[in-house]
């Protein structure tokens, strides 16, 4: 990237820790052999705010969070397919509110799960490649985004079966997408990013009308008309090496490459000439040792704070809206030497679970909460 | 990684800075969040007006630059903690919505697990809790073996806690779902596209992940080739700008100054003074500026209209692809070469007569009226003389059409009555008496271009055009006396409605025509009070000299009259005489109307009807180019001297009364070029052709050419790009159809055009409708009528391409390896299967993208010829999936379609339906992957996975 004009700099935030909050390791559970790609909370149904789901080889594992640091087992799930392994998964919920367990993997095969039935709903195939990442949409949960090697980003309906959208084409991505989001508010916005080290930001508003028409489709779900969207809105050339993660955070965009920090930047976009406009670096988050992808990190529900891993089992927490960036905390543990793949925050930010490549799930519990 | 702030690093020197002069008027700023809004509006003194006293020192300037730099910094900060403030307000709403929802979720739920029963992650959940506080922990596992089927019997397993732990969870099995084949996201083609600039990997830094070896690869040759600083001009930031002003306002300008401006804004000194310049100016000019901003944005509401034809159609020019003859043509881009054929085509010439006027400000109708007007100024309206005037009018009609009267001439006649009446009627809001009225009008009308037509054949000309005018005359007289009321009303009622310019016209053309035609019969009645502005007295004086017959000349020749210019010199006289009243009005014409108008002529010929309608529709009337076109022409004719040169080069009518305007000269030459061209027979031995089969013979050797059309304006010469090129010049170059170096296309007799003994064929090029005689297209089913047949009834084999009458390709999984193409239908030998479509990219793209291809092992690159290769992967069709194999049942070819190079697959052989289709990558032997190379070369030992020099692609 070229160098930062006078006057655009970001601000980075200071690696010292501010201690507002600590946290320490209150359970630690191996899992398998196999390496754990995905952790997340469910955030869709405040019943199951404790509950959270975890990927690794073939297996899809539903935990709770109790008191005390325990952690129960509540459902586990195997794909016959020995080869199969999952990357990523996400909830979700079907029109009548049952939860659903969306998980997908090298097998490009996005799989459905039926938590409320503990069976599988659908299984959606059609990417052409294994599925880096699964994303839901907060406000109409029954929509799922999942970001592909084969270079699309797909738009889907859990309820009916149905492959809405696929962002790909003309203007797509020109390598395989590794995360994608949707935007909190502006249903029609999502932002995907990939290994062609571009941030792309779509938008779907001219294509609305099949997303509500996938809503009522009783037809055969291969006989949708499937609409390609070639070209995004935005084009972000923010970082010079793979973009492995990329989350909203309103209208601002956060990303992080492989040059150790998460960049938080606002795409400004011209309305008349879509695909152009400018990135704005707003802010820095460092993170040492963060150098290989597929580190995802994550977020508490109202996006009060940040949680990433690093390669060498570090978590550090930053304090995410306010300017300069605090580092609320460092965690580091003797025993956490792997790399942490992904991190996952409770609702209120109190626990913080980091699923690493040696196949453990850490849980770390706040234990003194900051008097500010 | 992190950019170094200029602050921090230089936050030493931050004290001296504050001693500096600047310090004091920085410091009321910087605190406030308006700081960076204020920045332009400070006022700041010219340079000059300051007294330098001391010529700073380097190491003050850098110190005030610094000290500004860190103000820009400080007021960074500050917009960022605002920006990020408003985003968390903003969002702290959003997810409170989203967490109510999720609630709703929750009491939603519960409602429905009364009526359902079971949601067992709830049942799970609930679990968990029970026995984590060891409450019926087991009598709950009971209860739920008690009512629940086996597979939902197993329950939670906590960890972590005191609690003894249960073995573990039982799995759920996932029933397991053959993935597909990998594939890339691809887009479908239906014809081959250039590749987008923005989509080159050329010069971008690529990584590649290889799965197996689990290892990035940086795909770009080299470093620097990656990142290739570009030097654009930097627009100044705001922020540039401020630091430029104050500190040039604190120091003065002087070049140690400028100099380490320069430095920190790393740009030269000279570029600093620059727009340190412009920004003195623009700060000048805010105060005057503001009135100036209302009339830009009031001038550039016309703008459009302001420019000349040639710079309106400019986007037209760079957009719209005259070979496909689209907009935005993604296989030849934009801003192509404009490359003008050298032959025009002849103006289009309407078929059916359109006599009718096109609308309520036609010229006809115009013209109607001034005949009304004329007639109706003797003013002696004698209501009692009924006598047939239609009959009159057909009568007089026929005798001047020297006996040749027909019956067909008749009806049409009435015809044109009728037509006419029901304009007029249109027109002439209120005539009470339309029927005789227009009648009239009609016969005088369809009276004049017949006579035109008979005038104008040579030395009966003269003679004709008296004897007619005599009959007309008698025969306007009798009518005239009858008629005076109705037309007279219908003039009035037509200056009522008509605007103002219309008005004024007609007023001027009335006089005129009123004048000359009537210069006996003066009476007062003309002398309406409306017509003050040119007296009878002056119109007469206008037409005194002419010769006695010019009124019945302007009579006859009057309906599409004025231009036809009958080598009547009072005629010209009294073009002229409005085209100098029109002069006025010729100055209104903008230039884009006029660049217009030009085009107009070209593609319609003189007819103002259509010009209007098509061309200049909402800018100009009919009747304005009407009058226009005379003006113009008779401009032209005034130069040109007298009558002789008249006869050519002059608007001709044909027989329908429509007029055919050809320029002379061109007219000439096209015809005579044409002839020659016919008479051209086409031989084998002729120039085209053999540079056709010499290419076919060299096309072993390397690929063919990619054609670009030529822009020669005459034959094609040694200059010529095509023949430089070694291309054939194709119906897209600029030059003229008898070039030597054209294609000439077959003449095929019947079925000839599937074997090479067609010349087409056997140049490895589709049949062209434009070029071959024989080979026409019908379309559709016939209901919009069937083209002219050329040749035998035989409909040409070879335009398959162009057609795109391909077969039916289904996708699937292959037999062999990923996916493969299927033929739905069978085929018989040699059927043209479908084209190969894909991106169209240079040899060098290629090479690039081919790299990470040939790690991934498969490849849609397919050379095309010296200029493209066709890359597949992401936008092509189903073909691109027909697999290799050594003994296949296709083959490709490269085949020129309309000058454009493409890739069509045939049946090697008969193909039953559902046949997987594989053909002959052909890769050049040393450069083939080991899965695509001859049994017998496969032994041949290269180290495998090790990228190869040269990429695999495609051959034909």
């Amino acid at each position: 990237m070229a160098k930062t004009a006078l006057g655009c700099e970001p601000v980075v935030g200071s690696l010292s820790s501010s201690k507002k909050r600590e946290y320490r390791v209150t359970n630690r559970l191996q899992e398998g052999k196999r390496p754990l790609y995905a952790v997340v909370f469910n955030f869709i149904d405040s019943r199951y705010f404790n509950v959270f789901a975890t990927v690794g080889g073939n297996r899809v594992t539903v935990y709770q969070c109790l008191e005390g640091g325990v952690i129960a087992v509540l459902q586990s799930y195997i794909d016959e397919d020995k080869e199969e392994s999952f990357y990523t998964v996400s909830w979700a919920c079907n029109i009548d509110r049952t939860p659903f367990v969306v998980a997908g993997g090298i097998n490009g095969i996005i799989r459905i799960i039926d938590a409320g039935n503990e069976k599988i709903h659908r299984s959606f195939v059609g990417h052409g490649d294994s599925i880096n990442e699964i994303r839901t949409q907060p406000l109409k949960p029954s929509l799922i985004v999942s970001a592909s090697k084969d270079e699309s980003v797909r738009l889907w309906n859990v309820h009916t079966g149905i492959c809405i959208l696929i962002f790909a084409g003309a203007g797509g991505h020109r390598n395989e997408v590794l995360s994608v989001d949707f935007h909190p508010s502006d249903m029609y916005r999502i932002a995907s990013c990939g290994m062609d080290n571009t941030v792309k930001i779509w938008s779907m508003k001219e294509f609305w009308t099949y997303v509500e028409k996938s809503f009522t489709w009783t037809d055969l779900p291969s006989k949708f008309p499937t609409k390609y969207v070639q070209f995004p809105v935005f084009i972000a050339p923010v970082h010079s090496n793979y973009v492995d993660c990329n989350r909203w955070l309103g209208d601002f965009v956060l990303s992080k490459s492989v040059d150790n920090e998460i960049v938080l930047w606002e795409p400004k976009m011209k309305e008349q000439s879509p695909g152009e406009g400018s990135v704005d670096i707003l802010q820095k988050y460092p993170v040492p040792e963060c150098d290989i992808w597929f580190i995802k990190f994550s977020c508490d529900f109202h996006y009060h704070s940040i949680a990433i891993g690093n390669r060498e089992g570090k978590i550090f927490v930053w304090e995410l809206q306010s300017s300069p960036p605090v580092l609320i905390a460092k965690l580091s543990h003797s025993q956490s030497k792997s790399p942490i793949r992904q991190t996952a925050m409770s609702f209120d930010g109190s626990t913080i679970l980091s699923c690493c490549e040696d196949g453990t799930i850490w849980r770390w519990d706040v234990i003194a909460a900051s008097p500010s | 990684m992190c950019p170094g702030r200029p602050g921090s690093d230089l936050r030493p020197s931050t004290g001296s800075a504050l001693l500096q002069p600047p310090a004091p008027a920085m410091a009321s700023k910087a605190p406030s969040p308006s700081a960076s809004a204020s920045r332009l509006d400070a006022p700041v003194d010219p340079p000059a007006l300051r007294p330098l006293e001391t010529v700073p020192v380097v190491k003050d300037i850098a110190n005030v630059i610094d000290a500004f730099k860190k103000q820009v910094a400080a007021d960074r900060a500050i917009i960022i903690r605002k920006r990020i403030e408003e985003n968390r307000r903003e969002l702290a709403g959003v997810t409170d919505k989203i967490f109510n929802s999720s609630k709703q979720r929750n009491d939603h739920t519960n409602d429905n697990i009364t009526s359902n029963g079971v949601d067992l992650l709830t049942k799970r959940q609930e679990d968990a809790l029970g026995m984590q506080n060891g409450i019926d922990a087991n009598n709950g596992d009971r209860d739920s073996d008690n009512y629940l089927e086996d597979a939902h019997a197993s329950t939670a397993v906590l960890l972590g806690s005191s609690i003894p732990v249960k073995n573990a969870v039982r799995p759920i099995k996932l029933p397991e779902v053959k993935r597909l084949p990998p594939y890339t996201t691809w887009i479908f083609l239906d014809r081959n596209q250039r590749m987008t600039e923005d989509q080159s990997v050329v010069g971008r830094r690529r990584i590649y992940y290889d799965q197996n070896g689990g290892e990035a690869l940086i795909c770009s040759d080299s470093e620097e080739e990656a990142i290739e600083d570009e030097e654009e001009k930097r627009e100044f930031l705001d922020s540039e700008d401020y630091i430029l002003r104050m500190t040039i306002k604190e120091l003065g300008l002087s070049d140690p100054v400028l100099e380490s401006l320069a430095n920190c804004l790393s740009r030269s000194p000279s570029e600093v003074k620059a727009r340190y310049e412009v920004l003195i100016k623009e700060e000048k000019n805010v105060g005057g500026s503001k009135n100036g901003d209302n009339e830009e944005t009031s001038q550039t509401m016309s703008s459009f209209l302001d420019k000349d034809l040639d710079a309106a159609l400019d986007s037209f020019d760079n957009l719209f692809c005259r070979r496909c003859l689209v907009f935005d043509c993604r296989l030849h881009g934009c801003s192509q070469d404009l490359v003008l054929p050298v032959d025009k085509q002849p103006p289009w010439s309407h078929t059916n007569e359109e006599i009718a006027p096109c609308g309520p400000l036609c010229y006809r109708s115009a013209l109607k009226l001034v005949k009304g007007a004329t007639v109706s100024s003797p003013g002696s309206g004698d209501p009692e003389e009924k006598s047939n005037p239609s009959s009159n009018g057909s009568k007089s009609h026929v005798l001047t059409r020297k006996k040749s009267a027909s019956s067909s001439d008749r009806t049409r006649l009435k015809q044109c009555q009728s037509e006419s009446a029901s304009s007029n009627a249109k027109n002439a809001s209120e005539s009470s008496d339309s029927e005789t009225g227009p009648r009239q009008d009609a016969s005088a009308r369809v009276l004049s271009p017949r006579k035109t037509k008979s005038a104008g054949k040579g030395g009966l000309r003269k003679r004709n055009s008296k004897r007619v005018a005599e009959r007309v005359l008698v025969c306007l007289r009798k009518r005239q006396k009858m008629m005076a009321s109705d037309s007279d009303s219908i003039a009035s009622g037509s200056l009522l409605s008509g605007d103002m310019k219309l008005r004024s016209k007609l007023q001027k053309e009335n006089e005129d025509a009123a004048s000359s035609s009537q210069k006996k019969i003066k009476s007062p009645v003309i002398r309406r009070p409306r017509r003050k502005d040119l007296t009878i007295e002056e119109s007469h004086n206008l037409v005194q000299g002419e010769v006695p017959d010019a009124p019945s000349s302007e009579m006859t020749i009057d309906p599409p009259p004025t231009n036809n210019n009958d080598t009547s010199k009072k005629e010209e006289f009294v073009d002229e005489n409005t085209c100098k009243q029109e002069l006025s009005e010729d100055r209104s014409w903008k230039a884009l109307e006029k660049g217009l108008y030009e085009k107009g002529l070209e593609i319609f010929g003189r007819n103002s009807c259509l010009i209007a309608r098509n061309l200049l529709n909402g800018l100009k009337t009919c009747q304005e180019i009407f009058q226009y076109m005379n003006c113009s022409e008779n401009k032209l004719i005034c130069q040109g001297g007298d009558a002789a040169n008249l006869g050519e080069g002059h608007p001709k009518f044909d027989s329908n009364g429509n007029m055919v305007h050809i320029e002379p000269r061109r007219r000439s030459r096209f015809l005579r070029r044409r002839g020659r061209v016919r008479r051209l027979k086409y031989t084998w031995k002729s120039a085209a052709y053999h540079s056709i089969r010499k290419r076919i013979t060299e096309r072993k050797d390397q690929p063919c050419r990619q054609y670009n059309p030529c822009n020669c304006q005459t034959a094609c010469g040694k200059q010529c790009s095509c023949l430089l090129n070694g291309t054939c010049c194709e119906k897209y170059c600029g030059c003229p159809k008898s070039c030597k170096n054209r294609f000439r296309g077959c003449h095929c007799a019947k079925n000839q055009c599937r074997s090479r003994q067609c010349p087409c064929f056997a140049a490895d090029r589709e049949c062209d409708p434009d070029v071959c005689r024989n080979c026409w297209v019908s379309c559709g089913d016939g209901t919009l009528g069937v083209p002219s047949q050329r040749g035998d009834n035989y409909e040409c084999r070879n335009m398959k391409l162009l057609l795109k009458q391909q077969q039916r390709v289904l996708l699937g999984k292959s037999d062999v390896s990923g996916w493969g193409a299927f033929l739905k239908n069978s085929v018989s030998k040699h059927e043209y299967l479908g084209e190969y479509t894909g991106e169209l990219i240079s040899h060098r793209e290629a090479d690039k993208r081919g790299k990470i291809y040939d790690r991934e092992n498969s490849s849609f690159l397919f050379n095309l010829n010296d200029q493209f290769v066709l890359d597949a992967y992401r936008k092509g069709d189903k073909l691109k999936f027909a697999n290799h194999s050594p003994d296949p049942n296709c083959y490709a070819k490269v085949i020129m379609v309309a000058g454009d190079h493409r890739v069509g697959i045939f049946a090697k052989e008969r193909i039953n339906a559902g046949e997987e289709l594989f053909y002959d990558y052909r890769y050049e032997p040393d450069r083939a992957p080991a899965w695509a190379r001859k049994p017998e070369a496969a032994g041949s030992k290269k180290e495998e996975g090790a990228p190869s020099s040269g990429r695999a692609k495609k051959l034909a």
